[in-house]
């Protein structure tokens, strides 16, 4: 198992460098650069634009610039971010741990919702429970990200009842530890709703069929004919068995979360990665963009290899070396 | 059945953590506040409409986390912004008056000849940690301005006639500044040169890392400002705190120190219609960048709720459309030197002043100004609007709405539709035809654009609208000159100096000169009056002479018609009611410029 894991980072060095190169190719065939944005103030000089241009080393060959990068990126600097004059792992960092938690508590809420809503389909099936549960589940399959996410800004602003964006209220600091906890919650309610919800329709069927099938083997009839209750036949002996097949699931949809609430990061002001790469890409920061791609990627590469070390450790068939 | 409790304690979780926070919203901060600083013996009263109480806090949303405290290095409106209010000049502006007042200094003079100018320090004077603000701090400030590899945006202005100011301290109150030639925008320029304590900027400028100096990510309490605010707390894509400077020289009539409020609030907000949900639900006390559409839902809403619609009057923001006049000045491959930019053919439309003005006169700017501004606007011929108190002048206008006269001069020039395809066509068969550029991210521009077409329509000019992404247009604009004609806009720096400001647009050489920029020599006699002209501007002192200058200026642009002037919208601006000595204007930061002056009046959060 340590070589296989040990295989799999080094196997990551590749990936992330083509990423690089990829995303360095894109920024560069894009149409400008970082000094567009100061096109329309008129008080700047071309000798000023000149002089930016030469101090972030804009004015050399593309493939210098690449491989400058690339020899940087090995030693560790991600780079300096034009508009900030800061280091791009440094504006990054912030970003990356809202950006968890955000995904975390997505999680919570898809795993949360799936589950048991799988289950109750599943044992009511072909009911009318099972059926509102399928539909509900698809329209909300249906309706992008974007206008859920707006839908429940508006949801926000119109009843008071949850913040309209944000991650911390004006008082936070002012706050003791449960008020901290409650305020952090709340804020984050309707994005980790958003993100939540979308892999929610998909994960709540793959429960509802896997107990399905589970239900129809032989031990769950005989259970059933020795006379134990069916809650104890269900939550004991078939969800257990039925929960498997969802473990290797869960690291995946992690990844998937990750890249699914950048969007709402943005609707709800969520201070994540998301929301510094659209700045970034907006303003053509090229550093860090090439360091938030960077990062996204990297934990959804994590994301994969935590789903496969957990389908290892879930079923003893599977082993990796 | 266990499972089926699952959504009913969703639901309640949902409910509990919504109803936590009902009571979260805490109001203003208690008004106990006890000035322990003693005040500098050169302080500064200014004549306030209210006399504030200390206390509370004002919210305004910003659409991207400041960049930099670093008031040299800052070059975005989001830094700007924090950095207007952190750091203090030896002059000021008073937006709604629209003059220089003083700032740091408390006078100067000007010698006879225009070229000497004594400015003479405050006594007194501290940075947000205490230590003194000298005239030492004015010279390492001008020092970092003038840095060749730095090279900050401010540099563009510290200079006349191609040369730098000569700066000098007789003593630690003084500083004196020569000029090569007499220079029009001498005291404004002051009020650009933020000064930046030397105690502890001089060591990392000395080291070679200025421009990270100050980044964000400082400590609040190592951030020292020379500003009326200092910084409270920082969190990055979230708030910028600030609370006031305890050393700050400017009183009220009482003798009181300002600003008033414990803290001024920046939260991030992804964009404008986010912005108003906050202010909407109470979370923003003012917005500044309201659209037009949205003028009658706000002043609806200010009828009825706590905060009022203030009217600042036309904006100082320009749009306009040209038509690309460049000519090759690098010989590329399929590209000859001297050759025009745009089809030979269209050049020749182009170029003729009398296209220009037919294709001015087909357009109904008051159906414009009816439709994509609801009302809101006016009828705008110069980059000095009628917003502008100092350089509006009434009395130049331009080639206005006259269809049928748009219509004769076409025909005089030869164009008449010679297939009766409904679009004229030039004496070689070639029909009137150009795209018309604009930014895809700016709606209003792209609905006046549409309005364009069809009026050119109605004359004959098939004009064909594209929107293009901001960098593509930039691009465009400056680098391959790959465009028939854009419509854009210019704002407005402070001060509103459309000359001093707008040199680069202005004169025939500038990168901003946007129908045919970097001109090597001016093109068109019309052109080389206007560089005359600006260069009169900028080096008499003498206000008519001036504005003489800026008359003629004018005459020539519109008589030439080598920009199509658009109309101009008002600015209207929401501040929530509570908040006394609020003085919106036209001018950036639109709310915020006089954010020391503004005070939660006694008793209004209960109204």
């Amino acid at each position: 198992m340590r070589t296989y894991v040990a295989r799999r980072l080094i196997q990551i060095v590749p990936l992330l460098l083509g990423i690089s190169a990829l995303t360095f190719l894109l920024l560069t065939l894009a149409p400008g650069d970082f000094l567009n944005t100061m096109a329309e103030n008129p008080a700047i000089s071309p000798e000023t634009l000149e002089a930016m241009r030469r101090n972030f080393g804009l004015d050399r060959p593309v493939y210098i610039q690449f491989l400058l990068y690339i020899g940087n990126l090995l030693r560790g600097d991600f780079g300096e971010s034009f508009s900030r004059h800061q280091p791009v792992f440094t504006v990054l960092r912030a970003g990356v741990a809202n950006t968890l938690v955000l995904a975390v508590a997505a999680a919570v809420v898809t795993w949360g919702l799936a589950i048991p809503l799988g289950v109750w389909a599943a044992v009511r099936q072909h009911t009318w429970v099972d059926r509102v549960l399928s539909f509900g589940a698809f329209v909300w399959l249906s309706v992008p990200e974007v206008l859920s996410g707006l839908l429940l800004l508006l949801f926000a602003a119109r009843t008071g009842w949850f913040p309209v964006g944000g991650m911390h209220s004006l008082d936070w600091d002012h706050l003791d530890f449960a008020g901290k906890t409650a305020d952090l919650l709340r804020h984050l309610a309707l994005p980790a709703i958003v993100v939540g919800l979308i892999p929610l329709a998909a994960r709540m069927r793959q429960m509802r069929a896997s107990l399905l099938d589970v239900l129809r083997l032989d031990y769950v009839t005989t259970a059933r004919a020795k006379g134990l209750g069916e809650g104890r036949v269900i939550f004991k002996h078939a969800l257990r068995n039925a929960i498997n097949p969802l473990i290797t699931l869960f690291g995946y949809t992690l990844g998937a979360l990750v890249s699914g609430s950048f969007v709402a990061e943005i609707i709800f002001s969520w201070p994540g990665l998301g929301r510094i790469t659209l700045d970034a890409i907006l303003t053509q920061d090229q550093y860090l963009v090439m360091g938030a791609v960077l990062m996204a990627s990297t934990m959804l590469i994590l994301g994969n290899l935590v789903a496969d070390l957990l389908l290892a450790a879930a079923d003893p068939r599977i082993a990796y070396d | 059945m266990r499972s089926s409790t699952i959504l009913p304690a969703a639901v309640a979780a949902a409910l509990w953590l919504a109803v936590a926070g009902c009571g979260g919203k805490t109001g203003a901060a208690g008004a106990g506040r006890v000035d322990t600083h003693p005040l500098p013996a050169d302080t500064m009263t200014l004549a306030l409409p209210e006399l504030g109480a200390y206390g509370g806090r004002f919210v305004i949303g910003q659409t991207g986390s400041p960049k930099t405290f670093n008031a040299m290095m800052a070059n975005e409106t989001s830094s700007n912004d924090v950095n207007g209010r952190l750091w203090a000049s030896l002059m000021d502006y008073d937006n709604a008056a629209m003059r220089d007042t003083f700032g740091l200094a408390k006078a100067y003079e000007m010698s006879a000849d225009g070229l000497t100018y004594t400015w003479h320090l405050r006594r007194g004077l501290s940075f947000s940690d205490g230590h003194p603000l000298t005239a030492e701090d004015v010279l390492f400030s001008f020092e970092v301005a003038y840095d060749e590899k730095l090279h900050p945006a401010v540099q563009d202005l510290l200079s006349i006639g191609g040369k730098h100011f000569e700066v000098s301290a007789p003593d630690s109150y003084t500083i004196v500044t020569r000029i090569a030639q007499p220079y029009a925008n001498m005291v404004g320029t002051m009020a650009s040169v933020r000064i930046l304590p030397k105690h502890v900027m001089e060591a990392p400028f000395r080291r070679g890392e200025f421009a990270s100096a100050y980044a964000v990510t400082t400590a609040p309490e190592s951030l020292v400002t020379s500003g009326a605010w200092r910084l409270k707390q920082f969190v990055q894509n979230e708030k910028t705190v600030l609370e006031p400077n305890p050393y700050w020289f400017r009183v009220d009539a009482r003798g009181r120190r300002i600003p008033y409020l414990d803290e001024l609030v920046y939260v991030i907000v992804p964009d404008q219609n986010t912005a108003a949900l906050k202010f909407t639900s109470g979370d923003l006390d003012a917005l500044d960048q309201v659209k037009p559409e949205d003028y009658k839902t706000y002043a609806d809403g200010a009828k009825a709720g706590d905060y009022t619609l203030y009217d600042v009057g036309p904006g100082l923001s320009t749009n306009f459309f040209w038509f690309n006049l460049n000519r090759v000045r690098e010989a590329t491959p399929g590209k000859r030197l001297g050759a025009t930019q745009v089809d030979p053919a269209k050049y020749r439309w182009f170029s003729n002043r009398d296209f220009r003005r037919a294709v001015s006169m087909a357009i109904d700017r008051e159906a414009i100004i009816r439709g994509p501004f609801f009302g809101d606007a006016v009828k705008n011929w110069s980059t000095g609007t009628p917003g502008n108190l100092t350089w509006y002048t009434p009395e130049v206008g331009g080639y206005d709405y006259d269809p049928a006269e748009a219509r004769r001069i076409l025909a005089d020039l030869g164009f008449t539709d010679r297939n009766g395809d409904g679009f004229l066509e030039d004496t070689h068969g070639n029909t009137v035809r150009f795209t018309l550029k604009t930014n895809s991210d700016n709606n209003l521009r792209k609905a006046i654009a549409n309005l364009i077409k069809d009026d050119l329509a109605r004359v004959g000019i098939d004009c064909v609208p594209a929107p293009v992404e901001f960098n593509t247009l930039m691009t465009n604009l400056r680098q391959d000159f790959q465009y028939e004609a854009i419509l854009l806009g210019l704002q407005t720096g402070v001060p509103p100096d459309p000359v001093g400001q707008g040199q680069n647009t202005l004169r025939s050489s500038g990168l901003t000169h946007f129908w045919n920029v970097k001109q090597p020599k001016p093109e068109t006699q019309a052109e080389a009056r206007i560089d005359s002209l600006v260069e009169v501007n900028l080096t008499t002192t003498d206000f008519a002479k001036r504005r003489a200058a800026w008359v003629e200026i004018q005459k020539l642009l519109n008589d030439e018609c080598f920009v199509v002037w658009l109309p101009t919208q008002i600015i209207k601006i929401p501040v929530r009611n509570k908040f006394g000595n609020v003085k919106p204007s036209v001018i950036a930061h639109r709310i915020l410029w006089n954010i020391e002056q503004v005070f939660v009046k006694p008793h209004a959060g209960r109204a």
